[in-house]
């Protein structure tokens, strides 16, 4: 589904001086995979998620998306294929507090290039519903507890049926009972709707909580199923 | 459309939020239209005060003044807009003959001090026939006005205004059959004019001192005039009473020594010298409307840098850089159409209040030209901070704290 061969990012900090942040990255994650990028903190595990998310361009590389190579598209093409491919769930929920929760969860839907085959509002209650927040559609965000919030989130990734779920450090910000709950919603997402989730955490724990572990450190993979 | 619709609910919601600051950005344009309105405003009622001032006098009259003072539509500065040749009786003569003249009324002023029973005060005299009654529209609200009889026999009378027999005697009833004083000169009262008001720009009808033009030969020993006002038959008649009145004019002067003028010429004159400084002066106000602008492009920068996670997070789920540009303009263009709608609603508060005592009015066109302004400066104003919102990359928003 999605396919990295060789991909490599690096940043300029000085004139000469460059920091590799990747190096040499090939792999490819595939239709109902719940799979981990786990690594230390500053393995490159981000920036490669950022780069599976499509919220950065590899410096060289190539990703191929659904058979199409995606390194040479634009930033509006990009930001529809954010769109419509990828659901982000974040650490920081990444809620936004003026508006309601159901509007958070329409959000994307305002984005949409696309048509619709579905009405957005009813398939959002059916989400919140099935989340067990439905009646908390019309608080604002800041109102309910951090599970809930993180509910939303995993919610708003779902509104857009995309191709997979990345969530970054989901349970980050949660006690462990919450967090618990969180994993065993995406295991539950991954198990009965066959959506093929992506994790990024840097604690082996919750690595082991799915079904295929990426090691990366100091920007390369370590080793598949150790 | 759905996707405004939710923006501006947003944008709503944040102002909802921050009401201290948004009122105080849109303070700004709120002053910057007040200011553009208001002025607009009292233009439109400053002309139309002059015009209905005028037309207050009669539309059939074309005066003869010394000198050439209109040319080209305004005013002509200079020496000669003074004249130096003064009319006199032939004049007056000569010009009753000419075609579709119904009457020729000679003008002699002069400043004065009048002194009343208890006190002086200072005045203009109006001395002519008793014809000026006619041309300048001048009724009687007590008393009589002078007649032919009058002025032939140098009767020592006079008609004064309302404002002279207020100041004098109270009340213009008390006036009549009183005499007032002019250089150790007695005249009796006979008559008060109904009230004409006047004073800005026009002149002030409401205190001069109408006086028969024989009589007052004792303060005009050349027995010139400085003006003649020409009733014409009819209004149509005008052009050619007033080619008539030239051609017999330049018989006895050249062309430079006197100006015939219509009414019309008048008031189109003093129009253009009045739109002329509305205009200066709402330029200067325009200026406030810039540094509005700059207050709203000043917080839009801030609001920017406030919002920069939210933009990240828009960025992630899937909005183009167009998204988030719009989202900004949208704010900053509702700021400034707040700031808009508040300083008409004020300036139509203004000129509510003003109205019973000045003609001014707020025209659909002035209410439009505010809407658009203040609608244009949000979006220029707006621009550059929602450009910076729109070219950060996703992110580095997103991981902003």
């Amino acid at each position: 589904m999605i396919k990295l061969s060789h991909v490599r990012k690096a940043y300029q900090i000085d004139n000469d001086v460059e920091f590799v942040a990747l190096h040499d990255i090939s792999l490819e994650i595939n239709r109902g995979e719940f799979t981990a990028l786990v690594g230390p903190s500053g393995s490159g595990k981000s920036t490669l998620m950022h780069i599976i998310g499509l919220l950065d361009l590899p410096t060289s590389g190539e990703i191929v998306i659904n058979g199409d190579d995606i390194s040479h598209l634009d930033d509006n093409a990009l930001s529809t294929l954010r769109n419509e491919f990828v659901g982000f769930v974040f650490q920081q929920f990444n809620l936004i507090n003026k508006l309601t929760v159901l509007e958070n969860v329409l959000l994307p839907t305002y984005y949409a290039r696309k048509k619709l085959s579905y009405d957005p509002e009813k398939r959002a209650m059916e989400i919140l519903d099935r989340f067990g927040i439905g009646s908390k559609a019309n608080s604002r965000p800041n109102r309910i507890s951090g599970g809930q919030q993180q509910r939303v989130a995993i919610a708003r990734s779902l509104i857009m049926s995309p191709d997979m779920i990345l969530a970054d450090e989901p349970t980050g910000n949660l006690d462990t009972k919450t967090g618990d709950e969180i994993m065993a919603l995406l295991k539950d997402l991954n198990r009965e709707d066959n959506m093929t989730v992506v994790i990024v955490t840097h604690e082996p724990d919750i690595a082991a909580r799915t079904n295929r572990q990426i090691r990366i450190v100091d920007g390369s993979i370590e080793s598949k199923n150790p | 459309m759905k996707q405004l619709t939710i923006t501006i609910q947003s944008a709503i919601f944040d102002f909802s939020r921050n009401k201290g600051r948004t009122f105080l950005t849109s303070l700004g344009i709120l002053i910057g239209v007040l200011a553009v309105v208001l002025l607009t405003a009292f233009g439109l009622g400053l002309r139309v005060f002059i015009e209905q001032q005028f037309e207050s006098l009669g539309s059939n009259l074309v005066r003869v003044v010394p000198g050439k003072i209109l040319q080209g539509g305004g005013f002509r500065g200079g020496s000669s807009a003074m004249g130096t040749i003064r009319f006199d009786e032939k004049d007056v003569l000569r010009i009753e003959r000419v075609k579709g003249v119904k009457m020729v009324v000679p003008v002699f002023t002069k400043s004065i001090t009048i002194q009343g029973a208890s006190e002086s005060i200072f005045s203009d005299m109006y001395t002519s026939t008793a014809g000026v009654f006619e041309a300048l529209n001048v009724k009687p609200q007590a008393g009589i006005l002078f007649t032919e009889r009058d002025v032939s026999k140098r009767s020592k009378v006079v008609v004064i205004g309302p404002t002279i027999a207020e100041k004098l005697y109270g009340t213009p009833k008390r006036a009549v059959g009183n005499t007032i004083k002019v250089e150790s000169q007695t005249f009796r009262i006979i008559g008060v004019a109904e009230k004409k008001g006047g004073g800005f720009g026009g002149p002030d009808f409401d205190s001069y001192v109408y006086m028969p033009y024989k009589t007052a030969f004792i303060f005009n020993p050349q027995k010139t005039f400085l003006a003649l006002i020409i009733l014409a038959e009819t209004e149509d008649s005008i052009p050619k009473v007033k080619r008539g009145v030239e051609e017999e004019l330049l018989v006895r002067y050249n062309e430079d020594d006197f100006s015939v003028i219509e009414q019309q010429e008048l008031i189109g004159a003093i129009s253009s010298i009045f739109s002329m400084i509305n205009t200066v002066l709402l330029a200067i106000a325009a200026i406030s409307l810039v540094v509005g602008g700059i207050g709203i492009m000043n917080i839009m920068y801030v609001t920017v840098t406030e919002r920069i996670k939210e933009i990240g997070i828009r960025r992630a789920l899937g909005a183009r850089k167009s998204d988030i540009l719009l989202l900004f303009l949208v704010e900053s263009v509702i700021l400034s159409l707040l700031g808009g709608a508040g300083g008409l609603l004020l300036s139509a508060i203004i000129v509510f209040f003003i109205h019973p005592y000045f003609p001014a009015y707020i025209s659909m066109e002035s209410v439009l030209l505010a809407l658009g302004v203040s609608s244009a400066i949000g979006i220029i104003f707006g621009v550059f901070p929602a450009k910076k919102a729109a070219d950060l990359s996703p992110i580095d928003a997103i991981r902003y704290e």
